[in-house]
Formats: structure tokens, C-alpha cells, sequence
């Protein structure tokens, strides 16, 4: 007696719902990407990335360094937390 | 007789008593004790015990929150040390408010933050959950732990302040704030303590890890003065080691072991290898971290000495002998993780399983930093000296893909249980998991390909600085930020869960399965789930089902 098993459907598949963390790796791919071009100096070439004090003048002299984008990322995150507990402290 | 064995022997023996009296008591003093231990968590406190609450919990909770607090200010400061390594002037502007920036400096800043406000904090406030659960019993006082966690982070504070300026008015700031986090610690020692001896059954393993890592630190620090092994350089690097193992070691393995049992369901794998672990986090000296004892020079201040000495030949046989043992307990403390957590898909998708991503990635990520700081290490104590250039990289790998990931994922697998409300968001959970995984293994790998590549050109003795390293070096500070996005989606995430986060029903509550006496079975399962939950055939299968019979007006 043999015992039929179907190992493949033999036809293309395809999920009809798109995962939602696909668009994380076209993400991870698109900083790769910019990360290699400022490598190769392609984007900015013969310059460092553009800073805060390039963009607005009146701070030059003060955030001419890009780690503050980074800090001020970071005190953003910061005062989110704090704004989120002073909220929810006081919502009632 | 050599530092190393000399240090390691009385440490042993010190431990050995303390675990004995522990297990003991004090024979006709210990009601005495208790009284008085009880005394001082809670009425000697006076006004103090007033300012915190001290519900159930409380304490555990208070501690965690702080520690994932810290882990923002821990990876930012690591972050801005790894850019001003290649751009030392980037906070020249500071200078005015008379801080000037040091790579060095915000690299220490960065360690005191990581390891004492973060790892510490999530370790011991996970172990105020784990031992009470374990020993069968409560705290001993939720409120002295509650308070006792404001005064832990005063002292990481002033640990911080004090590696930009160690001295301030006079003052050596590094070992205040040593002298302030022992005293903290010496409360949760206590207060841990009288837990136990309040016990209702025989204590699992895990607990033991915990409560061993904290009696470990003030008897090392006891140790290493009254040995001597704090006066030179190999004495420092012989306690910077042991406090590595026997408290951060020791202390994340306890509390992970325990989370892995609780974030799968599963059944913990194997007692022996815990024992392995315990054992081994005691016997061994731990590889992980810097290649100097400088932290304990500057933690211990004036008690300390500044004498440069080699490894004598006998230090030097005994410590690489120690620290090849180290490969036991870290393979028996990561099979046993990997292996309790088998089967268990569940990832972040699921509420009620947060944290297991990171248990399993400092799971596997245990063994090659240990195999790479091993190589490293033994370099060191040989005299060698040629991997000395990649030792601050992993030093940094081991604080954030492996004490990190275990600490924090043990305390959140604990959170639904401390809170009583799942997370406020899973995807924030998975993105904040994803951030500081990817930032920690992309930045400092790439640091670290820079690290060798700066190596081969001292070693062929080229002048110019690389460009591709000092760019490579640059790539890594900012894929780096990824940590520090990712400590700022999990705090947010953790805080926003206690005010909004959905309530867990009763059914989903997991207990332990390291010790469970009775299961509660609400619905239709199989035998196999009881089974993986820890019930064992002793266990009494308590139905608790609803009635379907018809309500009537109650009788008053």
C-alpha cells in the first residue's frame, strides 16, 4: 500500500496581504545606501555632511558639528518622555 | 603567594561563609537580626519612607524604570565618545559653558551609566520580583526598595559627574559616589536578605545567582583593600574582572534564567547547568570588559594604590587558567537559555512574551564575545599586547549585546507581571528591539573593523592616519545612534504601558515554572501546555471555571 504525499503545490505563491515589516528592509537598504555614497564621497564631494549652522546661519560658531542632529534626536526623545508622564499624571 | 590566587582564595572562602550563614542563620541571634534588619529597612527611615509608596511591586517596578531610563543616558553618552574619536572638536561649543568634551571621559561616563544605571537597575529590580517569588514569600520592605532605587540613581549621577571632573571642591567625586551606591546596595542586600530568611520552600537556583551576585560586591571591594590587590595594576585588573563575573555575570544570568522559563513557558531546562553557572561566575575570572583595572583605582580613590607591576609568571599562569574556565558557565548558561526557550515562536509578536527576542539574542551573542574578550584578555595578562586595540570595542559589545539584551529582556518579561498592563505597543517594542540590536552589532563592528585596520598600520609603522578608518569609524558612531533611538522607544514604550497599556487577564498571568504546586486551569488545554508550564505529577490541576447556571437576586 503506498501513501501519496504532496511534498510541493507546483504553482507560484503569493501572499495576498502585504507583511507589515517588509518596508523595514527597504528602509535598512535605502541608509545603507546613502551611508555608502557619503562614504565614497559621491553626495557631498570634498565637504563634510552639511550641519545645523549651514542650514540656519544664526547658530554658527555653535552647532557646526553633525553629532547635533544626533543630541538634539535625543532631547527630543527625551522631553517626549517627560511630556508623556506630565500628561498622563495630569490627565485625570 | 601571587595576587591572583591569594585574592581568589579569600574571596572564595568569604563567599562560602556568608552562603553558609545565610543558609544557617545566626543560630540564637537571628530573631535579634531579623528585628533589627526589619528596624532599619523601614522605621529607622523616619520621614523618608513617607515620600515613596509601597505597594506590592513597587520596588521592582521603581528600579526598572529607572534602569531603562538610564539606558538612554548610557548609550547617548557612548555614542558621543565613539564620535569624538574622530572628531574630537565636534563639542568645542560647550567649551563656553565650561564642559569641555573628552572622548575618554564620555567613554567612562558611558560605562558607569550602562553598567551601574542600567544593568544594575534592571538586575536588581528584576531580583526584588524573582527571590520573593522563588522563596514563597514578599518583600521584606517594599518601601525601603523603592527608596532605595532614587538614592542608586543619586549615585550613578555622581559616578557620571564625577568621570568629566573627579575632583570638585577637594573632593574625589568617583569614590563618593562608590561610597554612596554601596550604601544603596547594602539596603537592597538586607532588605533581600531578610526576604529570604522569611522563606517558605527551598529556594531554585536562579535566585541563588542573584542573591550571590549581590553579596559578592561589598565582599570583593572588602578584599580587595584588606588583600592588598587594590594597591598595583594587577591586583585592580584581577577585581575589575571578579566584580565583572560575580555581579553583573552572576546577576544577569540569575535574572535572565529565570525570565527565559518565564517568557517561553517552558520548563527551565537543566538545574546542573545553573549550578555550572553559579559555581563558574564564582571560580572563573570573567573576560569580559577593559584590559586595566582603572575603574576600580578610581571607584576605590584614596584607598587605592597607583603602582604600575607585570604579571608575575605564577599571576600570570593562574589568571589564564581562571579565565579559560570562564568558557564553562557561559556555555552552560547559554545552552540552558537557548534550550528553554526551544519551541517558543512567539518572538515580540505576542503580548504576552516581551523581551524574548532580546533573551535569545544575548543568548547567542554570550559565546563569541566571550571566546573574542578570552583571546583578548589572555593577550593582555601575557604581555603581548597585540589585540590591545580592539579590547574597547568589545568591551562595549559585552555591555550592549550581552549584558544589556539579557537585562533588559528579563525585565521586560517580567513587566506584564510587575505592571499588571502589557506593553503599550508591540511594534514599538520590535522597533526599539530592532534599533538597538542592529545599531549595537552594525556601529561597533564597524568600529572595531577600524580598530584593526588603525592596528595593521602601527604595526607596520605608517604615519598618516587611515581615512577610510577615520570614515569607517564615523559610519559606526551613527549606525550606533540606532541604541540610542532604541533605549528612547523602549522607555517611552514601558512608561506609556503603565497608564495605557491593555490589562492582562487573569488567565494570562504566567507563574514560574521553575516551582509551581498548584496550576489553575480556567479553560480546555492540553496536558502537554500543563506540563510546560512546570507542573510535574504532584501538581494539583485546580479547576476554576464559570458556572452556567441562572443568576438570582442576592439575598440581603
Amino acid at each position: 500500500m503506498s501513501i501519496s504525499t504532496t511534498d510541493s503545490v507546483d504553482v507560484f505563491l503569493q501572499g495576498e496581504k502585504e507583511p507589515s515589516g517588509s518596508w523595514v528592509f527597504i528602509v535598512v537598504g535605502v541608509v545603507f545606501s546613502l551611508s555608502f555614497l557619503v562614504l565614497y564621497s559621491i553626495l557631498y564631494p570634498g565637504q563634510d555632511l552639511p550641519v545645523i549652522s549651514d542650514l540656519v546661519p544664526v547658530f554658527s560658531g555653535v552647532f557646526d558639528s553633525g553629532i547635533w542632529f544626533f543630541i538634539l534626536g535625543t532631547m527630543i526623545g527625551i522631553f517626549a518622555i517627560l511630556g508623556r508622564l506630565l500628561l498622563e499624571a495630569t490627565s485625570e | 603567594m601571587d595576587t591572583v590566587l591569594t585574592t581568589m582564595f579569600y574571596f572564595w572562602v568569604s563567599l562560602f561563609i556568608v552562603f553558609f550563614l545565610t543558609q544557617r542563620g545566626l543560630w540564637i541571634f537571628s530573631d535579634v537580626a531579623k528585628g533589627t534588619v526589619s528596624f532599619m529597612l523601614e522605621k529607622a527611615l523616619g520621614p523618608g519612607s513617607d515620600l515613596v509608596e509601597g505597594r506590592p511591586g513597587s520596588g521592582a517596578r521603581s528600579w526598572i524604570l529607572q534602569g531603562t531610563l538610564w539606558l538612554i543616558l548610557g548609550s547617548m553618552f557612548t555614542f558621543t565618545s565613539m564620535w569624538l574619536t574622530h572628531d574630537p572638536n565636534a563639542l568645542h561649543s560647550l567649551a563656553s559653558w565650561g564642559f569641555v568634551a573628552n572622548a575618554n571621559e564620555l567613554a567612562s561616563a558611558g560605562v558607569y551609566a550602562t553598567l551601574y544605571g542600567s544593568v544594575s537597575m534592571l538586575v536588581i529590580g528584576s531580583g526584588f520580583h524573582i527571590i520573593p517569588k522563588l522563596a514563597g514569600t514578599e518583600l521584606a520592605s517594599e518601601t525601603n526598595a523603592n527608596l532605595v532605587s532614587f538614592v542608586w540613581t543619586i549615585s550613578v549621577l555622581v559616578l557620571v559627574v564625577g568621570s568629566q571632573n573627579n575632583m570638585i571642591l577637594g573632593i574625589e567625586i568617583i569614590p563618593l559616589g562608590t561610597a554612596i551606591n554601596a550604601i544603596a546596595l547594602l539596603a537592597v542586600i538586607l532588605n533581600q536578605l531578610l526576604t529570604v530568611a522569611n522563606k517558605t520552600r527551598k529556594m531554585a537556583l536562579p535566585g541563588w545567582l542573584i542573591l550571590i551576585a549581590l553579596l559578592s560586591n561589598p565582599l570583593l571591594s572588602i578584599i580587595s583593600i584588606i588583600s592588598g590587590a587594590a594597591d598595583d595594576s594587577v591586583g585592580q585588573w584581577l577585581s575589575y574582572h571578579l566584580f565583572g563575573g560575580a555581579f553583573f555575570f552572576a546577576g544577569v544570568a540569575g535574572v535572565a534564567l529565570y525570565a527565559s522559563s518565564i517568557a517561553s513557558g517552558n520548563p527551565l531546562w537543566s538545574k546542573t547547568l545553573v549550578g555550572v553557572t553559579l559555581f563558574g561566575s564564582i571560580l572563573t575570572i570573567n573576560p569580559f570588559g577593559d584590559v586595566h583595572g582603572q575603574m576600580v583605582m578610581d571607584a576605590f580613590g584614596p584607598l587605592a594604590g597607583n603602582n604600575v607591576v607585570a604579571f608575575s609568571n605564577q599571576d600570570m599562569l593562574a589568571a589564564s587558567f581562571l579565565m579559560a574556565l570562564v568558557s564553562i558557565p557561559v556555555f552552560a548558561f547559554a545552552s540552558n537559555m537557548l534550550v528553554t526557550m526551544r519551541g517558543s515562536d512567539a518572538f515580540v509578536d505576542s503580548p504576552d512574551y516581551p523581551g524574548n527576542a532580546e533573551l535569545n539574542l544575548g543568548s547567542w551573542l554570550i559565546v563569541p564575545i566571550a571566546i573574542g574578550s578570552l583571546f583578548v584578555q589572555t593577550d593582555t595578562v601575557s604581555g603581548t599586547s597585540e589585540l590591545v586595540g580592539i579590547a574597547n570595542s568589545l568591551s562595549v559589545m559585552a555591555g550592549w549585546l550581552v549584558l544589556v539584551p539579557l537585562s533588559l529582556g528579563a525585565a521586560l518579561s517580567l513587566y506584564p507581571e510587575l505592571t499588571g498592563r502589557h506593553l503599550f505597543s508591540n511594534n514599538r517594542a520590535r522597533w526599539g528591539y530592532l534599533m538597538m540590536t542592529g545599531g549595537a552589532i552594525f556601529g561597533l563592528s564597524l568600529t572595531m573593523i577600524a580598530d584593526f585596520m588603525d592596528m595593521a598600520l602601527v604595526e607596520m609603522m605608517v604615519e598618516d592616519p587611515s581615512t577610510l578608518s577615520e570614515e569607517l569609524r564615523k559610519l559606526g558612531s551613527v549606525m550606533f545612534y540606532g541604541v540610542v533611538i532604541g533605549a528612547i522607544l523602549h522607555s517611552l514604550n514601558m512608561i506609556t504601558g503603565i497608564f495605557r497599556g491593555e490589562i492582562i487577564s487573569s488567565d494570562s498571568v504566567k507563574s514560574s515554572s521553575i516551582s509551581i504546586e498548584s496550576y489553575s486551569l480556567v479553560s480546555s488545554t492540553t496536558v502537554r501546555k500543563i506540563l510546560a508550564s512546570g507542573a510535574n505529577l504532584d501538581t494539583e490541576v485546580i479547576p476554576v471555571g464559570e458556572e452556567d447556571e441562572k443568576g438570582s437576586a442576592t439575598k440581603l
